[in-house]
């Protein structure tokens, strides 16, 4: 009898220890739910989290960053303005019905059209045009020559035609239906979205069964789910937070330089900083390496230019910045009246204030009279994008353009035509504009190299530093953490 | 009752207005109280712990996430948490009592319109308020004292109202009145005086809770301006850090708890001793 | 009665009317989602298109008057940011407010009903302080604060309840408390002074004096005596609890009303601030209108207004 009851026991250990190996779920920290999953309808981190999981792109990233083929199998650049793809055959989506190019060409033409109003707009308007060649390869049309084309695809999703039309907007969003490694199953409102491995998948789908992804705003509360271990994987928590998790074995914490560049935006048209070396003064104040090592230390790197090595167009022979706060002080001193003019340092609730604190300080020991205006991102967004006169003094900011180009980060802040730009010169603008529209690489390295030494001569703006993504993750999870911040359920693993 | 007993009540009853003095002596003379300056930074001395040495100065209650002193940070935050709250009480408080007897002792279409704005600001979310002031305000401290005026003056009119009604019926204000008193002699030397006990209540309740509304402010990103000391900035940084630097929130945490009671202890003495239960 | 109730509701109406006019105005002044829907690299032109298709492009007076025929035909609108329709999203959280609300109700109840309880029987004697204490040490602390307490003790270190998020019962211990804690010296205040109020009275007396014992005077007499103010207080910390759970929804991940608006706020969703605050109207002001009503019954001293 015990003998029997022992071995049902053994049984049922055996059962439950075991079941986790071969079911295992993942469940995902975001700070906010998915806004949208239809792909082409929102374009924010919470979204795209979950719904890149969902469908496959055009063309990928590997974990280097080089762009990879996903839908596209290959592509051959025609002409300036023509590129040919050939589309993978044997993809299904979720429901079994086979991705064609009919729904490559599709999916191009519902997020070109204005009329449908995708917040993608911007970022795929340049193509014109979208046909099938031979039956199996789709040629894209673009309005003029356009480098940064082969980086946008990287998230251009493929949606399937018949489906989206018979549903229509509405209902797609509610239950999208793609290609990718991972098929839509529930979502709830304000809670979470939970998504099923699609073992039909063309490729790798990943070792887990089920993906839950949670919506939990405070950051402490997901620091705390994952020390409970009710979350696997956790997002935007910071350095900080990071010291809880490395006294315990159970979670780890994950980081990797990205393609956001944080830096101080100075408004040339007023005083104090529309005077150069006032300017000066306050890029000799800040302690750039202080704050990437000893404030931030997770792997951040000091930057002096408005590109980081993720992107194309970074200028390896750009020095760093001087910090020497002794002739910055020199300087404030020459201009004392004009360096006390009071400045606002323009930021939001989203970044981290110990470095808008940190700078703050730092430019005001030097003799500069900062405050700090930290408003909602809707107000900031108002303040840091209106004229100059209405402008902030100083804001912070770290810029991503998820296109790991140069244009995507030196065109809005610095050209003059853009309304995040408070530099207006000419010389700048044509250098933009020339590396914008050039296939050639050498003539858009040379551009970009130009640029970035103008703006660290005159400081037309200060960058700071190449921001580092975090992540919280339980021990056994393997998943490297890319550039681009994505989080492809996929590509991730279990140790043991 | 025993000598021991009547010691112990009197000292229940006396330490609330007593901490309370502290913390006002702390606020008033935080600039020779406080051993540093509270927004000094040291990046290389963060989040150490209490009576941590650094070339020769002393940490007593430790420092902060960027390597502030904890102690005076929250001698200066006393200043601001005190100040916003008894502002904020005296503002929303001067509104709403006037709004609220006006409307109780004028009747008619004043009281109409009075009471439903009153009922149109209890409706609005306060969060919602907050934003907005803030959006078309600019941040500061001057604005977190005028939202959250703004959010609360309905508490005191609807008091106010309710206390005017009772008392404008009683024969010494008809009396008053036809001897051929102005309104605003009658609101002011024979209603208010009658009324004034539970609004104190209110007030001093409404006290401790606009110190809890100043840290929810700060808490969502809408309080006073970094690098300004508040309790209840300190505490909304500082509960990020628990596991790791528990001193940055458990004494701002502490300080905050303890003034929030004793305002409710003198509150609750208080409407205990006018005899209004509620 | 009835002249009274038509007219007050009258005004009640007008009063929502006010509150949701107002919103739409102000929130309009405080900024625009189009920033936050685009990307960073939006441009200029793609922005005005953004403004266009959600037709914000249009003067306000326009905006107003299409959103009030709108709401005339119950349409309430969609959401910018969500790409649905305002009515599902406001909906599905009303349930899990409800919840929240209700569980912060009962363990205000639970608690406060017998603390004020032992306060009005144990009254001047020690007991009755050092639960007041304790009662009024629990509306001391900040929300966020004692929230991630009990999440790191009851969730992370002890790991008895989950700590954070929605779906079980047991999800909904922590939050229940976190807001429950607030009412909770509300009532334990009001049920120690309506069962004062009772022990002064004849009945009570005499009965005391035929030698009845307290536990069973509790039980038969003074709680049911007690009820109507506790009862009548209800309905207005009802309509608190469902606008003031904003942090406590934040801190545990509780997807109700209150965390929906502060979000829609941040992202400038204006249809669903306006439909939350517009529900959020009608029940504060029509609680506000019971409370004066059930106030005139009361005390019948208190004319009513509209009735000459």
């Amino acid at each position: 009898m015990t003998h029997i009851l022992k071995r049902l026991l053994t049984a049922v250990a055996v059962v439950a220890l075991a079941s986790p190996a071969f079911a295992r779920d993942i469940t995902v920290d975001l700070a906010g739910e998915p806004s949208s999953l239809d792909p082409h309808l929102q374009w924010n981190p919470d979204s795209y989290y979950v719904y890149r999981n969902i469908f496959d792109n055009l063309v990928t990233r590997d974990n280097d960053g080089k762009i990879a083929p996903q839908i596209a199998t290959s592509w051959n650049q025609i002409s300036d303005t023509q590129l040919e793809l050939t589309i993978r055959e044997g993809v299904t989506f979720h429901d079994g019905s086979p991705l064609t190019p009919e729904d490559v060409v599709y999916s191009v033409k519902r997020i070109t059209n204005p009329d449908f109003g995708s917040p993608q707009l911007g970022q795929f308007n340049q193509i014109t045009d979208a046909k099938i060649v031979d039956g199996s390869k789709v040629m894209l049309t673009t309005a003029g020559p356009y480098p940064a084309l082969m980086a946008q695809l990287v998230k251009l999703s493929i949606v399937p035609k018949k489906i989206v039309e018979k549903l229509g907007k509405d209902a797609f969003n509610a239950a999208p239906v793609g290609s990718g490694p991972y098929a839509f199953n529930k979502w709830s409102r304000g809670v979470s979205v939970t998504l099923n491995r699609n073992d039909a998948y063309w490729g790798a789908a990943g070792p887990f069964e089920n993906a839950i992804f949670r919506a939990v705003p405070d950051a402490a509360t997901r620091v705390a789910d994952l020390l409970a271990g009710t979350a696997d994987l956790v997002v935007s928590i910071d350095s900080d937070a990071g010291i809880q998790l490395k006294g315990n074995a159970k979670v780890k914490l994950l980081s990797a330089p990205t393609e956001r560049v944080g830096y101080v935006g100075l408004n040339l048209d007023k005083p104090p900083f529309n005077d150069p070396d006032l300017r000066k003064a306050a890029s000799l104040a800040i302690d750039r390496l202080g704050i990437t090592e000893g404030l931030l230390q997770a792997g951040e790197v000091p930057m002096a230019q408005m590109a980081s090595p993720a992107h194309f167009g970074y200028s390896p022979d750009i020095p760093a910045f001087e910090y020497d706060p002794a002739k910055a002080k020199e300087l404030t001193a020459a201009k004392s009246e004009l360096a006390s003019t009071p400045a606002t340092l323009a930021t939001a609730p989203v970044f981290d204030q110990r470095i808008v604190q940190a700078v703050q300080q730092m430019l005001n020991d030097v003799g500069f009279n900062v405050s700090i205006s930290m408003t909602d991102m809707p107000t900031y967004l108002n303040i840091v994008r209106s004229e100059p006169a209405e402008n902030s003094e100083l804001s912070f900011g770290r810029w991503s353009c998820a296109c790991q180009d140069a244009d995507g980060i030196t065109y809005p802040t610095l050209h003059s035509k853009s309304r995040w730009s408070r530099v207006n010169v000419p010389e700048i603008d044509a250098l933009l504009e020339k590396a914008r529209v050039s296939l050639d690489v050498k003539t858009r390295q040379n551009a970009y190299t130009k640029v970035h030494q103008m703006v660290r001569e005159n400081h037309y703006l200060l960058p700071m530093y190449q921001a580092a993504v975090l992540y919280g993750s339980s021990s056994d999870l393997e998943f490297m953490p890319t550039a681009n911040e994505s989080m492809f359920l996929n590509r991730m693993s279990i140790s043991e | 009752m025993t000598g021991r007993g009547a010691t112990f009540k009197s000292t229940l009853t006396w330490w609330p207005a007593g901490l309370l003095l502290v913390l006002v002596i702390c606020a008033v003379f935080a600039y020779w109280l406080a051993p540093f300056d509270p927004d000094r930074q040291n990046l290389l001395g963060r989040l150490k712990p209490p009576g941590f040495e650094a070339r020769g100065k002393v940490f007593l209650l430790g420092s902060d996430e960027l390597g502030r002193d904890v102690l005076s940070r929250l001698i200066y935050g006393a200043r601001v948490s005190l100040l916003v709250a008894a502002l904020s009480v005296l503002l929303s408080g001067f509104v709403g009592v006037t709004v609220g007897m006006a409307a109780g002792y004028l009747r008619g279409w004043i009281e109409t319109i009075l009471m439903r704005l009153v009922d149109i600001f209890l409706s609005i979310p306060a969060i919602l308020l907050a934003i907005i002031t803030v959006a078309v305000l600019g941040p500061g401290f001057i604005n977190v004292v005028l939202v959250l005026a703004l959010t609360r003056w309905p508490r005191y009119a609807r008091v106010a109202y309710g206390q005017t009604l009772a008392i404008a019926g009683r024969p010494f204000v008809t009396l008053a009145r036809s001897m051929g008193a102005s309104p605003l002699r009658v609101l002011a030397l024979h209603i208010l005086p009658n009324i004034v006990g539970p609004l104190l209540v209110v007030a001093t309740l409404e006290f401790g809770l606009m110190v809890l509304f100043e840290a929810g402010l700060s808490f969502l990103g809408l309080g006073v301006q970094p690098p300004t000391a508040s309790w209840g900035s300190m505490l909304s940084t500082g509960r990020n850090y628990i596991a790791t630097a528990w001193w940055i929130a458990m004494f701002p945490g502490f300080a905050l708890f303890l003034l929030v009671l004793s305002a409710n202890l003198i509150g609750d003495r208080f409407g205990d001793r006018i005899g209004d239960g509620r | 009665m009835l002249r009274f109730l038509l007219n007050r509701g009258g005004q009640a109406l007008i009063a929502a009317f006010g509150v949701v006019t107002l919103v739409f105005f102000i929130q309009r002044l405080s900024g625009d989602p189009t920033a936050l829907l685009l990307p960073e690299t939006a441009t200029q032109a793609d922005i005005d298109a953004m403004r266009v298709t959600l037709g914000l492009d249009r003067p306000l007076i326009v905006q107003y008057w299409a959103f009030l025929s709108d709401l005339l035909r119950f349409d309430l609108g969609r959401s910018f940011v969500q790409n649905a329709d305002v009515w599902d999203i406001v909906s599905s959280r009303i349930p899990k407010t409800l919840q929240l609300a209700f569980g912060a109700l009962v363990v205000a109840l639970l608690i406060g009903l017998p603390m004020g309880l032992i306060m009005a029987i144990t009254r001047g004697k020690h007991v009755s302080k050092f639960i007041m204490w304790i009662v009024l040490a629990c509306q001391s602390m900040p929300t966020f604060w004692s929230g991630i307490m009990m999440i790191l003790v009851f969730g992370v270190w002890l790991r008895w309840l989950p700590s954070s998020g929605t779906g079980t019962f047991a999800h909904l211990i922590m939050p229940s408390i976190a807001l429950g804690l607030l009412s909770l010296a509300t009532y334990a205040r009001i049920t120690r002074a309506a069962v004062l109020d009772e022990l002064g009275k004849d009945y009570v007396r005499s009965a005391r004096a035929r030698g009845v014992r307290t536990g069973r005077l509790v039980r038969h007499h003074l709680l049911r005596n007690s009820m109507i103010p506790i009862i009548s207080i209800t309905a207005l910390e009802l309509s608190q609890l469902l606008a003031g759970a904003v942090i406590v929804e934040t801190v545990f991940a509780w997807p109700g009303l209150g965390l929906l608006t502060v979000q829609s706020i941040a992202a400038r969703d204006f249809v669903v601030v306006q439909t939350i605050v517009l529900m959020g109207a009608f029940v504060t002001i029509f609680a506000n209108l019971a409370a004066d009503i059930l106030y005139s019954v009361v005390d019948p001293r208190v004319r009513l207004a509209g009735q000459s």
